[in-house]
């Protein structure tokens, strides 16, 4: 399954001690469905040039699918110096 | 001959998988009739094609499903003021099978000149010999394995890699 959606959140602390905090949700289903057009245009183009490559299209497609739908549930979280970085993909 | 064997064998006489992975196979299927002689007739063990050698060597129970990076550097190491600097990075598996099989698609002609430019960085690694049946070996030893780096003297840095 493609990842559907990424959870981002900030926390920080300012010189006064005061605690600040940002989260955003990331339709990235809505990022799918706006680049679908540009994937369909892409397609031929990317197997011309795996072609001219001598490279399997299909193959690369397979592996280029199995990455984006292998994303779900990646999670990175940095802390530096008063700051908390969260990204989280669903 | 049986049936698994005869299938194994036909397997690597199309081309299907390499004299290695037939190897495995039929030492895993060794191994089965061993432990099970009774139902080593009922079974189907037929292989898959591709990477069946390596889900052979693999026990299905208790696969890591997540690499974890967990790097922890104080104020010393990082210059940055503020407490100590940490990093939790949870990567999928299945997100560095994917990365093995992109890797495999890399034209021939390109590993030298890859090869080279990570040696020039340090990192001396032969990209042609990273195939998915490689990284299914190192994923069993990371699933046990917890790698604790300590700097010198004032630089602490802890860096853990591990499966869960």
């Amino acid at each position: 399954m493609i990842p559907w959606s990424a959870f981002v959140y900030v926390e920080w602390w300012t010189r006064a001690h005061r605690n600040h905090r940002f989260s955003l949700w990331i339709p990235l289903f809505l990022a799918w469905l706006l680049l679908l057009p540009l994937v369909l245009i892409l397609f031929p183009v990317v197997a011309l040039a795996c072609l001219f490559v001598r490279v399997n299209a299909l193959r690369l497609y397979a592996a280029a699918w199995s990455i984006l739908s292998s994303l779900p549930k990646t999670r990175v979280e940095v802390r530096a110096a008063g700051t908390r970085v969260l990204v989280d993909v669903a | 001959m049986n049936d698994d064997r005869k299938s194994i064998l036909e397997l690597l006489a199309a081309g299907k998988i390499t004299a290695e992975e037939a190897e495995r196979l039929l030492a895993a299927l060794e191994a089965r009739r061993d432990s099970s002689p009774a139902n080593s007739a009922v079974e189907d063990p037929t292989p898959a094609e591709g990477s069946a050698a390596g889900r052979a060597q693999v026990p299905a129970k208790g696969r890591a499903k997540y690499l974890r990076v967990l790097v922890e550097a104080d104020e010393h190491s990082t210059g940055l003021k503020g407490g100590p600097t940490t990093v939790n990075v949870r990567v999928p598996m299945q997100l560095l099978r994917a990365g093995v099989r992109l890797a495999g698609l890399i034209p021939a002609q390109a590993h030298e000149q890859l090869d080279q430019a990570f040696s020039k960085h340090g990192v001396p690694i032969t990209l042609s010999q990273i195939k998915p049946e490689n990284l299914e070996e190192l994923i069993d030893h990371l699933a046990d394995l917890t790698v604790d780096v300590d700097g010198k003297d004032e630089n602490k840095t802890r860096v853990r890699v591990f499966c869960e």
